[in-house]
C-alpha cells in the first residue's frame, strides 16, 4: 500500500508540474481545446486515484474542478479569468495536500468549499445536458454535478467508478508511461554497463588471440550488439529534455506578474535541448532566480511601459541552445534595461570600484558587476526578488558546475542573461587525436576538416613562433599540439595531419596532430580542478578500451593562444601567384589493381571506397555487376580468375550521372600528381604515366573508362509505365517494359509524365466515354495484321514495341 | 577521534593517517596517462573500473622535491582512492601501512612539522601503530601552490 500511496503522490507531483503551464497557457487562449484536455485529465485523474485511497476532500476538491472543466469542454461556460484563477488554487490545494500526505501531517481542516464555491460551479446545470456533452470529449464520465456529492461520505457512485477507471486507462495509454528512480542508482547502471563494455573488449581481444571460433564468435557478436544497445539506452537515461525545466516557468511568471500588477508574455524556445538530469537541477535555482529578476526589476509596470510607447504587455523569453559541448541559455526581457549609473554608483559607494576605475570603465564591463558579491540595486526589497540572494550566488551556483554568466543591456529596451552550461557528464560526439603517443579527444562540433596532405601543399610557413597554413586559399593560423601541450614530438612531419578546427566566434585555426585514431560519442567526466586550472582540457573520459583521455578545451586553447580575435579578424590571402602555384597540382587516388600494376584515378571522381563480399559479384551477364546500397552497379578491374579473398576493395567513381566501380587489389594513399603526364598511347584507358616518389603510376583515363563502362546506377529518375491490367501484362509484357528501363508503377502512383500502355479495346472505350488518359500512350492490338492507319502495335511485335518504347523514353525526356 | 578508524601511509617514509571514512577503497595502481602541462605533483589520470581517477603523487603534493627522498623510500605501487569536491583521486603512497584506531585526539608538537608539512597536516595523532600525522585532505589536494595562492589572494 505504501509502495502505491508513493506511486500516488509521484504521479501527481509530475502532472502538477506539467499542468501549470498549461493553464497559463489555455487562460491566454480559452478555445485551446488540447490544453484543456489535458488539464481535465489531470484533475480526472486524480480525482480517479482518489478513489483507491481514502482522500474525500482531495476527492471532492478534484471532482469541482473536474466539474467546472466538465462544463467547459461541453461549451456551456467559457473559460474566464475568474475560473483559471479558481481552477489554479484547487491546483495548488491539491499540491499542499498532497506534501501533507507525504509528509504524513494532517492538512488544516477547512477552506475547501470556499474555493469550491470560487469554481461557481451552476447548481442549475440540468444533469442530462451534462451527460450529453461530456460523452462529446474523449472521456465518458458519468458523475453528477460536485454540489450532489459535497459532504456526502460517498464519493463516487458505482457506475462512476467503473467509467473513471476507463478514462484513465485511456489516458495512461496516450500519456508516456514513466518512472522514479534515483540518480545514484542510474549512474551505478551506468559504471556497471561501461564495466561490462571494457570487459566485453578484453574478452574480444582474448578471442582474436586464440583464433576463429565459430561456435564462440556467433554469440559474442550477439553480445556485441546488445551491450551496445544497452550502454545507448543508459546513456540516453540520464538526458533529459531542459522541456522539464521550463514547464513550470509559464505558471510561475503568470503568478509573478500578478502579484506584481505586470503583465508579461513568456517565450519558451528549444526546449528539446537535452541536458544533464543533474545539470537541469543545478541551474533550476539560477533560472527561477534570473526571471524573478526580470520580472521584479526588468519589466516596467503596464502604465509606464504605455508612457515609453512600448506595448503593454511585457516578454520574457527564454531560449536554449546547444552549441559545441556547452548549452547557452538566454533569458531576455524588453523592460527597462538597466542603469549604468546606478550600478556604477552603487558599486563605488560599497567600494567595488573606485571612481578612477569607474571612469575607464567600459560599459558592458561595468554591467557585469552585478554578479560580484553583495551587489543589490533594488532599492526596495521586495518579496519576490530581493531575498538576500544576490546575482553572485546566481554566478556562483553556475560557476561551480562550470558554467559561466553575463548581462547585457540598452537602456530602456532590453536586458539580456546569456548563461553558459558545460555538458559535463553527458555525452558528445568526439574526435581521438595522437600526439607524441598519447591521445586526446576533442570535441566532433569543433571540427571542420580533416586534412592530411604535404607541408608543400598547405604552403606551411613559420613567421617568428606562428606557424601558418594556406586551407581553401586562406591563411590560416596553425597550432602544433605537441607545442600547446608540451610534448616532445619530432619537428613538423613531412605529412601533419590537421584538424581544422572552427571557433564559436567563427575563427578558424587549424590544429595540426600526428594521428586521427578515431571518432566516436564520449561520456565526458569533470576533472579535478587543479587539472582545470590549467585551461587547456574540458574534461576527461574513458575510450572503450578502457584507457583514460583528456578532452581539449578547444575554446580555450585558442583564447590562450590568442587566436579568438576581438573583432573579426582579417582573412589573410596569400597572394594571387601563390595561389596559382599551389593550383595545378592535382590529386588522385593511388591504388594497385587486380593486374598488380601501380594505378591512380583523379581524387574528384572517387566518389569513395567500397568493401563489398565476393559473393556480391555478378558475373552473369556479360559483364560484372555489384549490388551496393540497392544500386546496380557495373564493375571494372576485376581479374579473369576466381578471386582468392572473400572482400573485395571497390572505389566508387562518378561522373556526376554514372557511377561504376573499379576493383583494386589495395587502396594505397591520396597524392599529388606533382610530375609531368606522359600519355600511353598503346593503352586506351590510359590517360598516361606519371611519376610519384619517384615510382611509375598509371593514370586511368577517366572518359575513356566512362565512355565504355559507364551506365547511370539503374533505380535512379526511369521513366515510368503503367501497364494494362491482366496476367499477360505482368508476366509477360512487363519484363520486356522493365528491361526497356521503365519502371512499373500502378496507375495511383503514376505522374502525369507516365507511359501508359493500353490495350487497343479499353483505349477506345476511354477515349469514348472521355476518360482521361495519360499524355503518352502505346495501343496494342491482339491481331497481328494491322487494320489500316492504325497507331497500334502487335502484342507480340517485339521490334515495335521496344522501338515505341525507346521513342516515348526519348519523347518524355525531351 | 579517539577510536576513529584511520588508514595508515607512509609518504616520503613518514607516517600518515587518513581517516578511514574518507577512504574509498585502495587500488593497485595501473597505467596512469600523464596530463601535459598539469602541475608536477598531478601524476595523471588513470582508470578505475568506468570511473577516471586524478592520480596525486604525495610527495610532490607535499611540496617535497623529488631528490633525495624518491629513491630511499621504495614505493609498492598502491594507492588510496579518496573524494573530494566530487572528484575522486587516487594518492600515490609509498606504501599502506595498517588500518587502525586513533587512540589521541589530534595534537600539534613544538616546532610544528616543518612548513610544508604543517600545511597538509592537521596535526599529529597517536594510533594502535605508533604516532602519525592526520593528513588535511583538501589541503593535501590543493597542491604546494596553495600555500601560495594563499597569500596571493590574502594580500
Amino acid at each position: 500500500m505504501d509502495d502505491l500511496l508513493a506511486d500516488f503522490i509521484a504521479e501527481t507531483r509530475e502532472m502538477l508540474e506539467a499542468s501549470g503551464g498549461e493553464l497559463v497557457a489555455w487562460e491566454a487562449d480559452p478555445t485551446d481545446r488540447a490544453r484543456l484536455d489535458a488539464i481535465f485529465r489531470f484533475v480526472h485523474t486524480v480525482k480517479g486515484n482518489c478513489g483507491f485511497f481514502d482522500f474525500p476532500r482531495l476527492a471532492s476538491l478534484s471532482h469541482a474542478a473536474e466539474d467546472a472543466l466538465a462544463d467547459c469542454r461541453a461549451g456551456r461556460r467559457e473559460p474566464d479569468q475568474r475560473l483559471v484563477t479558481a481552477v489554479l488554487a484547487i491546483i495548488d490545494r491539491i499540491a499542499a495536500m498532497v506534501d501533507a500526505i507525504e509528509a504524513k501531517e494532517p492538512f488544516p481542516e477547512g477552506g475547501d468549499e470556499d474555493l469550491i464555491a470560487g469554481l461557481d460551479v451552476s447548481r442549475e446545470t440540468p444533469e442530462n445536458p451534462a451527460l450529453e456533452g461530456v460523452c462529446e470529449g474523449s472521456g465518458p464520465p458519468l458523475h453528477a454535478p460536485a454540489s450532489a456529492l459535497l459532504g456526502s461520505g460517498e464519493e463516487q457512485a458505482p457506475a462512476g467508478r467503473r467509467s473513471d477507471s476507463a478514462a484513465a486507462a485511456v489516458a495512461a495509454a496516450t500519456a508516456q508511461r514513466t518512472i522514479r528512480l534515483p540518480v545514484e542508482l542510474l549512474d551505478r547502471v551506468m559504471s556497471g554497463v561501461s564495466d561490462m563494455v571494457l570487459a566485453r573488449n578484453d574478452l574480444a581481444h582474448r578471442l582474436r588471440q586464440a583464433g576463429t571460433q565459430p561456435t564462440i564468435d556467433g554469440p559474442f557478436e550477439r553480445l556485441t550488439t546488445i551491450l551496445s544497445d544497452v550502454r545507448d539506452a543508459i546513456t540516453r537515461m540520464r538526458m533529459q529534455r531542459i522541456e522539464t525545466l521550463f514547464a513550470a516557468l509559464p505558471r510561475m511568471v503568470r503568478d509573478l506578474s500578478a502579484e506584481l500588477g505586470k503583465q508579461v508574455m513568456i517565450d519558451l524556445d528549444g526546449g528539446d535541448v537535452e541536458l544533464d538530469r543533474e545539470m537541469i537541477e543545478t541551474i533550476r535555482d539560477p533560472i527561477t532566480h534570473l526571471i524573478r529578476n526580470a520580472i521584479d526589476h526588468g519589466i516596467e509596470s503596464p502604465s509606464a511601459r504605455l508612457a515609453a510607447g512600448k506595448r503593454e504587455i511585457g516578454l520574457l523569453s527564454i531560449a536554449a541552445r546547444q552549441s559545441g559541448n556547452t548549452i547557452s541559455i538566454v533569458i531576455s526581457d524588453d523592460g527597462r534595461g538597466l542603469d549604468e549609473e546606478r550600478i556604477a554608483a552603487k558599486a563605488v559607494a560599497t567600494g567595488l570600484i573606485t571612481e578612477a576605475e569607474r571612469a575607464a570603465m567600459p560599459r558592458e564591463k561595468l554591467l557585469n558587476l552585478i554578479f560580484e558579491p553583495g551587489f543589490s540595486t533594488a532599492e526596495t526589497v521586495s518579496n519576490v526578488s530581493g531575498r538576500g540572494v544576490g546575482l553572485d550566488v546566481v554566478r556562483q551556483n553556475l560557476e561551480k558546475v562550470g558554467g559561466s554568466i553575463a548581462v547585457k543591456s540598452q537602456p530602456g529596451e532590453a536586458t539580456l542573461f546569456r548563461l553558459q552550461i558545460p555538458l559535463t557528464l553527458s555525452i558528445i560526439a568526439g574526435l581521438t587525436v595522437e600526439i607524441a603517443g598519447q591521445r586526446f579527444a576533442i570535441p566532433q562540433s569543433y571540427v571542420e576538416e580533416i586534412v592530411q596532405a604535404s607541408s608543400q601543399a598547405l604552403d606551411f610557413t613559420r613567421l617568428g613562433e606562428t606557424a601558418l597554413v594556406t586551407f581553401r586559399g586562406n591563411r590560416v593560423p596553425c597550432l602544433m599540439l605537441g607545442e600547446v601541450l608540451g610534448l616532445a614530438s619530432e619537428s613538423t612531419p613531412a605529412e601533419p595531419t590537421l584538424v581544422m578546427l572552427r571557433l564559436a566566434s567563427g575563427d578558424l585555426f587549424a590544429l595540426a596532430v600526428e594521428g586521427i585514431h578515431g571518432h566516436g560519442d564520449i561520456v565526458v567526466k569533470p576533472l579535478a580542478p587543479a587539472v582545470m586550472r590549467t585551461g587547456l582540457y574540458a574534461g576527461s573520459t574513458l575510450l572503450d578500451d578502457g584507457q583514460p583521455v583528456l578532452l581539449l578545451d578547444v575554446a580555450n586553447i585558442a583564447a590562450q593562444a590568442n587566436l579568438m580575435a576581438e573583432t573579426r579578424g582579417r582573412v589573410f590571402k596569400p597572394l594571387a601567384q601563390a595561389e596559382a602555384a599551389a593550383e595545378p597540382a592535382a590529386r588522385a587516388m593511388l591504388f594497385t589493381d587486380f593486374a598488380g600494376r601501380r594505378a591512380a584515378v583523379r581524387l574528384e571522381l572517387v566518389q569513395r571506397i567500397e568493401t563489398a563480399p565476393a559473393s556480391a559479384i555478378d558475373r552473369s551477364a556479360g559483364r560484372p555487376r555489384v549490388v551496393i546500397d540497392g544500386m546496380i552497379l557495373p564493375l571494372v578491374g576485376l581479374p579473369d580468375t576466381p578471386l582468392a579473398q572473400s572482400k573485395l576493395r571497390l572505389l566508387r567513381l562518378s561522373d556526376g550521372a554514372c557511377d561504376l566501380l573499379y576493383a583494386v587489389r589495395e587502396v594505397e594513399d591520396a597524392v599529388e600528381l606533382a610530375d609531368t603526364l606522359r600519355p600511353v598511347p598503346e593503352d586506351p584507358f590510359a590517360e598516361g604515366i606519371t611519376l610519384v616518389a619517384g615510382q611509375p603510376v598509371t593514370l586511368i583515363d577517366a572518359h575513356a573508362l566512362f565512355a565504355a563502362h559507364g551506365e547511370a546506377p539503374l533505380p535512379a529518375n526511369r521513366p515510368r509505365a503503367v501497364l494494362p491490367e491482366g496476367d499477360w501484362a505482368r508476366s509477360i509484357l512487363a519484363p520486356l517494359v522493365a528491361a526497356a528501363g521503365y519502371e512499373i508503377v500502378a496507375p495511383a502512383e503514376a505522374g502525369p509524365d507516365a507511359l501508359g500502355i493500353l490495350f487497343e479495346d479499353v483505349y477506345e472505350a476511354a477515349e469514348a466515354l472521355g476518360r482521361p488518359l495519360p499524355p503518352r500512350v502505346i495501343r496494342l492490338r491482339d491481331q497481328p495484321e494491322a487494320p489500316p492507319a492504325s497507331g497500334t502495335i502487335y502484342r507480340y511485335d517485339r521490334e515495335g514495341l521496344l522501338a515505341a518504347l525507346v521513342a516515348a523514353r526519348k519523347g518524355g525526356a525531351a | 577521534m579517539i577510536g576513529e578508524l584511520l588508514v595508515v601511509a607512509r609518504i616520503a617514509g613518514r607516517a600518515c593517517a587518513f581517516g578511514a571514512l574518507d577512504v574509498r577503497s585502495v587500488i593497485e595502481i595501473g597505467t596512469v596517462t600523464p596530463i601535459p602541462r598539469a602541475p608536477a605533483w598531478i601524476a595523471g589520470i588513470a582508470a578505475l573500473r568506468s570511473q577516471a581517477l586524478t592520480v596525486i603523487d604525495c610527495r610532490r603534493a607535499i611540496g617535497l622535491a623529488g631528490g633525495a627522498g624518491e629513491a630511499a623510500w621504495p614505493t609498492d605501487h598502491r594507492a588510496i582512492v579518496v573524494s573530494e569536491g566530487g572528484h575522486s583521486y587516487a594518492l600515490l603512497v609509498d606504501m599502506i601501512e595498517d588500518i587502525t584506531t586513533a587512540a589521541s585526539e589530534a595534537g600539534q608538537v613544538p616546532g610544528g612539522f616543518g612548513a610544508e608539512w604543517s600545511r597538509i597536516a592537521s596535526g599529529m595523532v597517536e594510533t594502535m601503530a605508533g604516532p602519525a600525522l592526520l593528513v588535511d585532505l583538501s589541503a593535501l589536494l590543493a597542491g604546494p601552490e596553495g600555500l601560495s595562492r594563499e597569500i596571493e589572494t590574502a594580500a
